[in-house]
């Protein structure tokens, strides 16, 4: 595993960029246990108080101490992505790999419940969620919607390859060794889809994020878990740039954008290690 | 006494597609049999229905190809089963440990992604019933039988040359030491050379276990090479059978007769002629004698009656009127 990572990071760029990139926004989340205040409390420093040695990251307009406001979000908001990346990914495989292996009927039937849910508009959905919900409107919840949403793209995409899978000789001598199908799928058509699972997987994480954040400022989640989207919401509600207090929301802007370059250089990179046909091109064996 | 028993065998490529019924008669009852320890050779051109003779043969049918008529029966040392009557877990329970198959286009038999290892224990380690250190050691111990790095199983496919990983496949459909190998053009991608070393391997491996191995390529060469005996297929139809050298020194078939004249011999630079028109649409065969239309000894007969296998000479089987 170490030697892994120290030839990735001496052939590869994008990677070692990536984990710096990572490694901060990682170390800001974790940061959150240490906090000397609790996430929710207001007025607990000085309002309004720019850059200093006392507030590195200055002060919000309700009293919170932005440098640590920002740990609890950015953890949240992380979280939040992985969660949603995680139970689309279980839900885009099942349903990709079963889809591409078994054909015909099996096929037909799940890729018009993909295909519906491609075309559906996920944003006013949201929406409309959040007005259903209101006070019952959580993160997990949130995240769970999410993930039933945002696991068709990749369901197809995982749908094509297994289809072309299903015909290669590797798959009839598993067939005709006896093996069964959740043992083709498991072990064959796996670990040849999961590289691509793993790109998108990062895609779907900053698509989650990007999701988030987006409903968050509009106040269409529960405002009250600080995420980088509320906090931007709160800055909005003081309208911060007005008043000049500009460190509200740049620094949550900066972060979250780190965490987007820096999942992205992960995905493209990482892609590149576990492919082993890529990875022997790159590295001599 | 024979271990592989085809009779009457059809199947058929079955289409339907808005409203249109295709039938693609891929084998028309055919029938043979190989005996045990015996090498048996199956030779016809391209799409003349060898490779969906033997899936039929392994039961590895699946639609559109669908068994029409007749039986496959193998004796394995007493224990006889009809691959299209048993269940699949009677079939499952003989495959590999009994019957193996070395698939055409074989290089591709070898998942991309995975270890070589991996390919044996997936594939042949339910058939093996070991622990795993002790399964390991029965496939280390096999390829160093066939002479075969130990360093390939760590090795990704991948990795490996060509020749390699047809050896490596042999190797995988062997390490159960199964008591009938069906290998489907095994060597039809690699040069002279390598093949040479393949097929040598083939033999050696097939001469050590004492199985009986039915072998399928395209090329006389490596049938004249390899086989004990030798079936010829033309058009779904199984239209000579013999032993070998037999049949390639006087073939009886007009198809077959051309066939051998057209091997090239060194020193002769006599043109070859090649016969007229193409083999004909499995889906709407000629009448009669399928071979009829480009056959240079065509009767009247030829056009109308289907010429049966009859037994000519010893254990040469022909099907055609002017050579009975």
């Amino acid at each position: 595993m170490a030697r892994v990572l120290r030839d990735l990071l001496r052939s590869n760029r994008e990677f070692g960029i990536g984990i710096a990139l990572l490694a901060v926004v990682v170390a800001m989340a974790a940061a959150s246990a240490l906090s000397p205040y609790p996430p929710n409390d207001t007025y607990v420093v000085p309002p309004d108080i720019p850059l200093s040695w006392a507030y590195p990251l200055g002060t919000t307009s309700r009293g919170q101490d932005v440098f640590w406001l920002l740990t609890f979000a950015i953890r949240n908001s992380l979280a939040f992505g992985v969660l949603v990346a995680l139970l689309s990914r279980c839900l885009s495989l099942l349903i990709g790999l079963t889809a591409g292996y078994a054909g015909g009927m099996v096929d037909r039937a799940l890729m018009a419940i993909n295909d519906t849910f491609i075309v559906i508009p996920l944003f006013p959905i949201l929406v409309l969620f959040y007005f259903v919900m209101r006070d019952r409107m959580s993160w997990v919840l949130l995240a769970l919607v999410m993930a039933g949403l945002g696991w068709a793209y990749d369901a197809r995409l995982i749908r094509s390859v297994a289809l072309g899978l299903r015909t290669r000789e590797f798959t009839e001598t598993a067939i005709f060794s006896g093996m069964t199908a959740r043992q083709i799928l498991l072990q064959e058509h796996l670990p040849y889809v999961l590289p691509i699972v793993f790109s998108t997987t990062m895609n779907n994480i900053n698509w989650s994020i990007g999701l988030e954040v987006t409903l968050s400022v509009l106040g269409f989640t529960d405002i009250n878990t600080p995420t980088i989207g509320v906090m931007i919401y709160w800055a909005n509600q003081h309208t911060a740039l007005v008043a000049g207090i500009w460190w509200w929301i740049a620094f949550p802007v900066v972060l979250v954008v780190m965490t987007f370059i820096g999942l992205f250089l992960l995905a493209v990179s990482m892609n590149e290690y576990i492919d082993p046909r890529s990875r022997l091109s790159r590295f001599d064996a | 006494m024979s271990i592989l028993t085809v009779s009457d065998l059809r199947a058929y490529y079955i289409t339907r597609a808005f409203g249109i019924e295709r039938e693609v008669r891929a084998v028309d009852d055919v029938s043979l049999s190989v005996a045990r320890n015996e090498i048996y050779g199956l030779a016809g051109e391209s799409s003349c229905g060898k490779s969906t003779l033997i899936k039929t043969i392994a039961a590895a049918t699946r639609p559109p190809l669908r068994l029409m008529s007749g039986s496959v029966t193998f004796d394995f040392a007493g224990h006889r089963i009809d691959m299209h009557a048993a269940t699949s877990s009677d079939i499952a329970a003989i495959r590999w440990r009994h019957l193996s198959y070395i698939m055409q286009g074989s290089m591709s038999v070898l998942n991309p992604v995975r270890r070589v290892r991996h390919a044996f224990i997936d594939f042949a380690h339910r058939h093996i019933a070991r622990p795993m250190p002790e399964f390991l050691d029965i496939v280390r111990a096999h390829l160093r039988r066939l002479h075969l790095a130990l360093e390939v199983l760590e090795a990704y496919p991948h990795e490996l040359s060509g020749g390699m990983r047809q050896r490596v496949t042999i190797a995988l459909a062997t390490v159960c030491r199964p008591d009938f190998i069906i290998a489907d053009e095994p060597t039809t991608a690699l040069d002279v050379v390598v093949q040479k070393d393949v097929l040598a391997m083939i033999r050696d491996i097939q001469q050590e276990i004492g199985s009986s191995l039915l072998f399928v390529t395209h090329d006389l060469a490596v049938h004249a090479n390899l086989c004990d005996r030798l079936g010829v297929m033309y058009a779904g139809r199984l239209v000579e059978e013999g032993p070998t050298a037999d049949l390639l020194r006087s073939p009886r078939h007009p198809y077959t007769a051309h066939l051998v004249t057209s091997l090239p011999r060194i020193g002769d630079a006599t043109p070859r002629p090649s016969l007229s028109g193409a083999p004909p649409n499995l889906a709407d065969p000629p009448s009669g004698c399928r071979f009829h239309p480009r056959c240079p000894l065509a009767m009247d007969i030829c056009r109308r009656e289907v010429p049966t296998m009859q037994t000519t000479g010893t254990a040469h089987r022909v099907a055609c009127f002017a050579a009975q």
